[in-house]
């Protein structure tokens, strides 16, 4: 097993049939990023503001079993349709900021691979012990 | 996908559902018979055990029989590393972007909207 970065990082890569356009824009459009992004089945979105720019903010807020989750951060890089930078931070569950970086290649068959790398995503408590388990539920429920 | 992490695919596929965290929350606080987890669920026996198996096919749960008895309590080890973490936050991921992927394809379903410029019959 490789190593893991101290505040770790996770890599995904993923093929859709949609253009880069549109896979693009699912992040950025409000009401497309309502129905998947921070989404859950059971949840209620109740909020969400994009402000798609460079030092623009967002709020993503689901109500979980009554309880109001909010998603918040800001933008850094936004080059449609290639490239989306933007920090990610759950202040109900963790005061500590993360980054993602969305890429995305358009293929030859019309689709494209979008490459997601989340750093920082190792909180400290659970960096530091081995027994974070019930901080991992909750965070769980938080994300899920 | 990459196996080289100790969260196996079981044990995020157990970890993925509210009710069968709720019931590892519950076995964290102490062993339990069957019986007793089932309860402040609105769901049958039946519903209940086969989430306890579940989670006893990604070892986050132990059985222990006396006689007739099956006592159940939790096994955090699955979940005691941070790269289990690590894996839980791809897998996460994995699901939005599939979701987001079934988004976009309902769509293409509902409103096909590909402009060929075809003749238009209007």
């Amino acid at each position: 097993m490789s190593p893991q970065p101290q505040k770790g990082t996770v890599q995904v890569t993923r093929k859709f049939s949609a253009s880069a356009e549109r896979v693009f824009d699912a992040w950025l459009d409000p009401t497309i990023a309502s129905k998947w992004l921070f989404a859950t089945p059971t949840g209620k979105m109740v909020k969400v503001k994009i402000d798609a720019r460079v030092g623009g903010s967002y709020l993503i807020v689901e109500q979980r079993d009554g309880v109001d989750v909010e998603h918040v951060g800001e933008y850094l890089e936004i080059e449609r349709p290639h490239r989306l930078v933007f920090t990610l931070k759950v202040p109900k569950y963790s005061p500590e900021n993360t980054k993602l970086t969305i890429e995305i290649r358009a293929l030859d068959s019309g689709g494209c691979e979008l490459t997601l790398t989340h750093e920082d995503v190792l909180p400290d408590y659970i960096a530091s012990t081995t027994s974070g388990w019930n901080t991992i539920l909750n965070q769980l429920d938080a994300m899920l | 996908m990459q196996r080289t992490s100790s969260l196996s695919q079981s044990t995020w596929i157990a970890l993925a559902d509210p009710t069968r965290r709720s019931i590892l929350e519950r076995l964290s606080r102490g062993e339990a018979r069957v019986t007793e987890l089932a309860r402040p669920y609105s769901m049958s026996l039946n519903a209940v055990s086969k989430h306890i198996r579940v989670l006893e096919r990604a070892r986050l749960i132990r059985r222990r029989r006396t006689g007739r008895e099956h006592f159940l309590s939790f096994n955090p080890d699955p979940l005691t590393s941070a790269t289990a973490w690590i894996e839980a936050q791809r897998s996460l991921w994995m699901s939005r972007l599939d979701a987001l992927d079934s988004l976009l394809e309902a769509e293409d379903a509902a409103a096909p909207k590909v402009p060929k410029r075809k003749e238009k019959s209007r």
